[in-house]
């Protein structure tokens, strides 16, 4: 079996052993017990299970984890929904999802938040207009699927964290 | 059964085991009891809104919450490691079930244990009388439905199961043998609503459910169908009698009036399921030296659960027979109806049960939730309303419903009924018959879902009242105003609304609405390419189900810190959020910890049940009672959309004796004011104010002042209660402190400073009347919605440009929630209307054919604007 050694949340992990099909998501619920990666679908449709990958040129992305092998993660620099606090303290994004009642089942939270964490990133980088905002951030979220709350919510904590510290994220 | 509460805990019933229910706790943050919590003093007072959800912090930091979440290694004693089951679904349900081949697992993806049906036999395990059919099907026999376990596969290692779920999928292991066709079963239910109202308006009826009871045909054709038509015999009854008025009713219909315009049109949905998005699991261990079942899961029925789980193992061979059971409940990523009732947390048990000493997970992927979970149900409608030309008030209403309930029994008999007394929507109709008919098929089960039925005749009514629009020529709004059912007004069972009718209001913002005013400009101002369209709906949803209960329990230590107990389960609809704000408006702080699922808080009520608490009769009733500890029900499912109204009343009133009988004898002596002052008597005059208990003209008291005063005094600190609602409350009245102390709720027991829970014996007792169980609906919310659309004539393309919705939502506990609700619902009706079907068949137009099962689409919510009705 081939083993794989990453990073999750600033934690190196590995080499450990893997079957060549186990996906990313059972290897993070199953072999690490982290379960704050949620299994939605399991076929990368509702993106529950959507982890950050940090890559080596500085730049972010989403990646679905249950229809990925672990061994695509290989090297990689993961962070999940346990890694967003820092010492018990909330992200401006989570106390936003938090005071917008974003959520109801929470089930498709960490998706929402590390695809918004990951937009946040990028505008801070690439800022752009006022009036592209709300485009924008439909665009990021589309894809994440939430069964109870209607999206609305989730997309105006985004906007709201951006707006509160527009010279960050905005031209 | 007979059960209750406190044979729950240490009930030792005909089955000996004992059973046990909890609450679970987190595995990364000490127990979920005490991280569950609201902001508490540090955060904003009820008086300034709203405040986080009890959950918020723990769902975005990825603690585990949920029972998908946890395994062996999380729980507290038990072996660390995990095993894991497969169920094995049938595929085919027209062949006989011959066995399995499990030749396509290679040695290493090969079971440690493979249970059949025949094991279940030896065991001796019983099906619960909630369901009706073999949980595995036997070999030789053709198996119910499609998706119906034929095996129970167990595994030591989480490969071995993985490789072979996978493989197993890509080659079935089952058997086929000889073809039989799908089995013939019994209809789940047949009832007939016929209603003629009086001559004249206010007159009494001449013919209504409430009056005469609800009826079903008792006759079946060859095919297994009822025969609706009253028949030539003396035989039928009190049948004979509504279906003769139902057949007046037809007739009258068909009459060809040249004044009437009369619309017949059959319609069809889909099977459809929740896609909740957290897959059914469950997690068990047996211990056989303790002879001790713990299992953890997640439901919206924790007492349904457990009632089943004694069932199912209560007359096992001794080796497979716990002596006791504890349940552990866990929140749920979503439910929408499809975890009330589910018959999966038995499969759970028996995975732990045939495999002892081992804690055993069983988990649904997506193909198999898909495969196997409860479905909304198929189906098909014919409805037929008459219309008089002239002034469009609707004179007759007409329709026989036909539901799929699939293979398994479930709720279809309760969504029959529901779904054909809610078949006139919002409407007046002075004549109304509606057959419904749940039938047993192949299909997946189906059961209780989001709209409980309530969607598919909605949806089918709206647009009959758009096509009669046209036809007759008035605006829509129009005609459905002079159709509106009014207050006071009864629906199609006899019964008025017992809450407010608010549809007129909606109607009037609707049509005040621009996108209702500008619709004739936009549909001009549409590109050559483009077909620009504004529609309106209108709904009434019931909520309860007709026998409804709750249990809260409330106490206030002496530094004020609110504790609440409830016996609901938080599915993510903020019914502990709810709760809170409840007992807030009478102890004057959001609690400070929330405890939900906790069926275990409330021994000390002692309560006892008997009966069908739908189907007793009044002198049953009125005989069970006269014992002060019996209730018609112990503790309701969480759903029917009961989280509010029902869901938080026991804990509203015990917050309420709290108020009368603990903080405010604490104030009058911190104010000293004794009770020969009339002020001594105010108490209903006081209110709270960030915080300070406030009674004009007297000093504001600080909330935590008086609670240790309370204490102090040796006062009541602390009260559960439990609520029971048949339509009304149950209504009781408790000796307290010299008084007769009255209130909605039909047990209660007290404590006093920091002593035990006493429970009171009621002097009083009035249980709703017995007959109430032949209302349809009587607790109604409405809402009404505009959309604009576009459509793209070349590819066909909608897209919705805006949208304008209102919900009458009555007292607003959590303002956030409710408008999540909203904004998720409307959410929901653009996906069915974009992945699902709901067509008239007429011949030339038919339905769309669409994935039967396909995942809801993603939203794109851009300019969607719901309001909230107050």
């Amino acid at each position: 079996m081939p083993a794989i050694s990453l990073s999750i949340n600033g934690r190196a992990y590995g080499p450990i052993e893997v079957r060549e099909d186990l996906t990313m998501n059972d290897f993070l619920r199953e072999v690490l017990g982290m379960t704050g990666t949620k299994f939605g679908c399991g076929a990368a449709q509702c993106l529950s299970c959507a982890v950050i990958v940090d890559h080596a040129d500085g730049t972010s992305s989403t990646m679905p984890t249950c229809i990925v092998a672990a061994t695509e993660f290989d090297k990689l620099k993961v962070r999940t929904v346990e890694g967003h606090a820092k010492n018990g303290e909330l992200t401006p994004l989570q106390k936003s999802f938090v005071a917008h009642f974003a959520f109801q089942c929470g089930y498709c939270t960490p998706g929402f938040l590390n695809e918004a964490q990951v937009l946040l990133e990028r505008l801070e980088k690439t800022p752009i207009a006022r009036a592209e905002l709300e485009a924008t951030i439909v665009e990021a979220l589309d894809g994440h699927l939430c069964r109870c709350s209607g999206y609305v919510k989730y997309h105006q904590a985004v906007r709201d964290v951006v707006l509160a510290d527009a010279h960050r994220f905005l031209t | 059964m007979h059960l209750s509460r406190r044979e729950f805990v240490t009930w030792v019933g005909a089955s000996g085991i004992m059973l046990a229910m909890t609450r679970l706790p987190s595995a990364q943050a000490g127990r979920f009891d005490e991280t569950q919590t609201l902001p508490g003093t540090a955060g904003p007072r009820p008086a300034h809104g709203s405040t986080r959800r009890i959950d918020a912090v723990a769902k975005v930091t990825g603690a585990k919450l949920y029972a998908s979440d946890f395994r062996a290694a999380d729980m507290d004693g038990w072996p660390p490691t995990t095993a894991h089951a497969l169920l094995i679904r049938a595929t085919d349900a027209a062949h006989v079930f011959a066995g399995l081949d499990l030749s396509a697992l290679d040695a290493g993806a090969q079971p440690t244990k493979i249970v059949t049906a025949e094991d279940l036999a030896r065991a001796g395990t019983r099906v619960p009388p909630f369901y009706a059919g073999d949980f595995l099907c036997p070999v030789g026999k053709t198996p119910l439905y499609l998706g119906q376990p034929v095996a129970l596969l167990l595994f030591e290692t989480f490969d071995a199961y993985d490789r072979a779920r996978v493989l197993l999928r890509q080659t079935s292991p089952i058997k086929l043998g000889a073809e039989t066709g799908p089995l013939a079963q019994p209809n789940y239910a047949a009832l007939r609503f016929t209603r003629v109202a009086g001559d004249a308006p206010g007159a009494p009826d001449v013919y209504s459910p409430l009056m005469e009871g609800w009826i079903s045909p008792g006759f079946l054709e060859a095919g297994g169908r009822p025969v609706w038509r009253p028949l030539p015999t003396p035989e039928g009854g009190q049948y004979k009698k509504g279906a003769t008025y139902g057949e007046e009713i037809r007739a009258f219909i068909t009459a060809k009036d040249p004044g009437t315009l009369v619309l017949d049109r059959s319609f069809r949905t889909q099977s459809v399921d929740p896609m909740f998005l957290e897959p059914e699991c469950g997690l068990a261990w047996y211990d056989p030296k303790a002879k001790a079942l713990q299992l953890v899961i997640g439901v919206q029925s924790p007492l349904g659960a457990s009632e089943a789980l004694g069932h199912l193992l209560g007359e096992a061979a001794p080796a497979l027979r716990p002596e006791r059971i504890e349940t552990h409940f866990a929140h749920l990523g979503g439910g929408f109806g499809g975890r009330d009732h589910t018959p999966f947390p038995l499969y759970v048990a028996l995975a732990a049960m045939f495999l002892p000493g081992r804690p055993i997970r069983l988990a649904h992927d997506r193909f198999q939730q898909f495969q196997g979970g409860i479905k909304r149900h198929a189906f098909e409608m014919r409805s037929q309303v008459a219309f008089d030309r002239a002034t469009g008030r609707m004179r007759a209403f007409a329709a026989d419903h036909i539901l799929d309930g699939g293979g398994l029994a479930n709720y279809s008999a309760s969504v029959a009924a529901v779904s054909a007394t809610s078949a006139i929507g919002i409407y007046d109709i002075p004549k109304v018959d509606v057959t419904t008919l749940a039938e047993h098929s192949r299909g997946v089960t189906a059961g209780s879902m989001r709209g409980y039925g309530v969607l598919q005749t909605t949806a089918a009514l709206e647009t009959l009242v758009d096509e009669a629009a046209e036809a007759i020529g008035l605006d829509p709004i129009t005609l459905r105003r002079r159709n509106l059912l009014k207050a006071g007004g009864l629906t199609m069972t006899g019964n008025p609304w017992t809450v407010s009718v608010r549809t007129p209001e909606i109607l009037d913002k609707l049509e005040d609405h621009a996108l209702w005013r500008d619709r004739a400009q936009a549909q001009k101002a549409a590109s050559a390419g483009t077909l620009v369209g504004t529609g309106l709906a209108v709904c009434a949803k019931d909520y309860g189900t007709g026998a409804d209960c709750a249990l809260g329990r409330v106490e206030v230590d002496p530094t004020g810190r609110i504790r609440i107990f409830r016996d609901a389960v938080e599915m993510g609809n903020g019914i502990g959020t709810a709760v809170a704000n409840r007992v807030a408006q009478f102890l004057g702080r959001m609690a400070d910890e929330v405890s939900v699922a906790r069926i275990d808080a409330f021994e000390a009520l002692g309560l006892v049940t008997s009966g069908d608490p739908y189907a007793i009769t009044q002198e049953e009733q009125d005989t069970a009672s006269r014992n002060p500890r019996w209730v018609p029900a112990v503790s309701s499912p969480t759903s029917a959309s009961i989280g509010a109204h029902v869901g938080t009343q026991a804990a509203a009133e015990a917050a309420r004796i709290i108020l009368r009988f603990g903080m405010w004898p604490a104030a009058l002596a911190l104010w000293g004011i004794d009770q020969n002052d009339p002020r001594h008597f105010l108490w209903d005059e006081a209110f709270w104010q960030d915080g300070m208990l406030i009674l004009s003209g007297l000093p504001p008291l600080a909330q935590e002042e008086v609670a240790a005063k309370a204490h102090a005094m040796g006062a009541l600190t602390g009260a559960m209660a439990h609520a029971f609602s048949r339509w009304a409350w149950a209504q009781a009245a408790f000796p307290l402190d010299g008084l007769e102390w009255a209130a909605d709720i039909d047990a209660l027991a007290v404590r006093r400073g920091e002593r035990p829970f006493k429970v009171l014996d009621r002097s009083f007792i009035a249980f709703p009347p017995a007959t109430y169980n032949r209302i349809g609906t009587s607790f109604t919310s409405s809402c009404g919605t505009l959309v604009r659309v576009e459509v793209d004539k070349a590819s066909g393309a909608v897209r919705v440009t805006r949208a304008y919705s209102v919900l009458e939502c009555g007292q607003v506990l959590s303002p956030h929630v409710v408008l999540g609700q909203t904004q998720g619902g409307f959410a929901h009706g653009c996906r069915l209307r974009a992945s699902g079907e709901l067509a008239a068949i007429r011949g030339r137009s038919g339905q769309r054919a669409l994935e039967p099962r396909r995942l809801c689409g993603r939203a794109r919510l851009r300019s969607a604007d719901p309001r909230l009705g107050g």
